[in-house]
């Protein structure tokens, strides 16, 4: 499998989170504010903004220091979840069918509340002796269709599966400083998306790459564009497979297609 | 300007800098390695080669500079690139199967909940030895964000230090990052 690299897409201003949702429409999560670039939209949010996702009702949460802001799909703020505990500094949200996850970088923890925003339980603190071990200040995850987690899990240079309810179903990935097919570093990968695959990005230096459920690497799609000194440099995957990356020191997202061979 | 004051400004000039003098004569004012100007330590220098001037130019056997390991900002890394040669062959443990410090002058130690089955599930203290360490920087450039988190960095130690009227790696550093300060702000 090899990709190209499409298009740069200018981020006008600080760049921390993305996500496409299922028209292919892109937001990014930077500054104070949630953007959305297509219909050139800028959102204001009361914090810092770290992460964004998108419901499939088309609702908007944007993850913040100890609050997720809740928005319609035209930018009107619905709802503030705040919990300065449970959300000390929401860096990844994502959904199951019946709850929203989200990722906690200042606890190191993926929480997981119902629709109303009701805590349920959280999902890799801990586990499997220290849980996520995050030293790079994001926790990062995806969710597939059957409401399967993947967690990046830097500090063990793996991505974890969990179930809703917490449990560590198993992982994929090595530490590996010279093959690919490992991540190599003190903490990679940083940041994970899921759609008909795995798709990760590493930092120092910085590397996205495809693998399939088995843990098999399908593809090393970029390296050399980034600024080397990116970090936590999120990723999404849209429908048509087409994947976007974060440069955080550059801030601008970098979008590459698959090529058919 | 008047002939008195002009007087006045080289007296007080006169007197600061014999203030420093006896100051620095009684070991309150040393000699100190800026980390955020250090060629090891310092941001947006990714993939130079680590400087050991500090090593090499120091006045004092073995130098008197060491790396400091400051545990508050230490990620505790299974695969810390400080300690492991990462671009070496992975080893049965799935870690690599080199060092990086020339000296072996860097301990690791796992801490906390241990468990002996996988080794990426633990964290490490990372300890070093400052009876080895001749401050080559190597590991510094490796702890350096965003490979590490720059809880190494280097440090000049009073210890070992002799307080050189103008130190000699000042006058080789690339970065002029050695300064002097009061004693309570250097350490
Ligand atoms: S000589 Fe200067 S740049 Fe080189 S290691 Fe020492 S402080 Fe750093
Ligand atoms: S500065 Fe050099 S000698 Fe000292 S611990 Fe680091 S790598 Fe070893
Ligand atoms: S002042 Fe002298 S002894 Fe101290 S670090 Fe500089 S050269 Fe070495």
């Amino acid at each position: 499998m090899q990709y190209r690299h499409v298009q740069v897409i200018d981020g006008k201003g600080a760049l921390r989170g993305i996500a496409v949702d299922g028209n292919g429409q892109l937001y990014a999560a930077g500054d104070s504010e949630i953007r959305v670039f297509d219909r050139n939209e800028r959102w204001p949010t009361s914090r810092p903004a770290h992460a964004v996702a998108v419901a499939s009702d088309g609702s908007v949460y944007a993850g913040e220091i100890g609050q997720i802001e809740i928005f319609n799909g035209a930018g009107k703020l619905l709802h503030t979840w705040r919990d300065e505990k449970l959300l000390g500094r929401v860096t990844a949200i994502g959904f199951t069918k019946d709850s929203v996850l989200a990722g906690d970088a200042a606890d190191r923890a993926i929480r997981r509340f119902d629709r109303g925003g009701k805590f349920l339980n959280n999902i890799g603190k801990d586990s499997a002796v220290n849980g996520l071990l995050i030293p790079n200040g994001v926790v990062d995850f995806g969710v597939d269709a059957q409401d399967t987690i993947y967690a990046a899990n830097p500090g063990k240079h793996r991505v974890e599966r969990y179930t809703a309810g917490g449990e560590l179903l198993g992982h994929i990935g090595r530490f590996d400083g010279i093959d690919p097919a490992g991540f190599t570093g003190c903490c990679n990968p940083t940041n994970v998306a899921i759609r008909d695959g795995i798709y990760t990005t590493e930092k120092a230096g910085p590397r996205v790459k495809a693998y399939d459920f088995s843990g098999k690497l399908l593809a090393v799609i970029a390296t050399d564009l980034f600024d080397a000194n990116c970090k936590n440099m999120d990723i999404a995957v849209d429908a048509r497979g087409r994947v976007y990356v974060v440069d955080t020191v550059k801030a601008a997202i970098f979008v590459f297609e698959p090529v058919k061979v | 300007m008047s002939q008195d004051l002009t007087r006045r400004t080289v007296l007080a000039v006169l007197a600061g800098g014999a203030a420093f003098l006896v100051k620095k004569a009684n070991g309150q004012i040393v000699w100190q390695v800026n980390a955020s100007r250090c060629i090891n330590s310092r941001l947006f220098e990714a993939g130079v080669e680590a400087c050991n001037l500090c090593t090499t130019e120091c006045v004092v056997a073995l130098s008197a500079v060491r790396a400091v390991n400051e545990y508050s900002k230490c990620g505790r890394c299974n695969i810390c690139p400080a300690y492991f040669n990462i671009t070496s062959a992975v080893n049965e443990l799935g870690q690599p199967s080199e060092k990086l410090c020339p000296r072996d002058a860097i301990a690791r130690k796992a801490i906390g909940k241990v468990d002996p089955e996988d080794p990426a599930n633990n964290f490490y203290e990372y300890i070093i030895d400052e009876e080895k360490c001749d401050g080559c920087g190597k590991c510094v450039m490796k702890c350096k964000e965003p490979l590490g988190l720059g809880s190494i960095t280097l440090r000049v130690r009073y210890d070992k230090c002799v307080n050189c009227n103008y130190c000699s790696i000042l006058k080789a550093c690339p970065q002029n990052a050695l300064m002097q300060l009061p004693i309570d702000q250097a350490l």
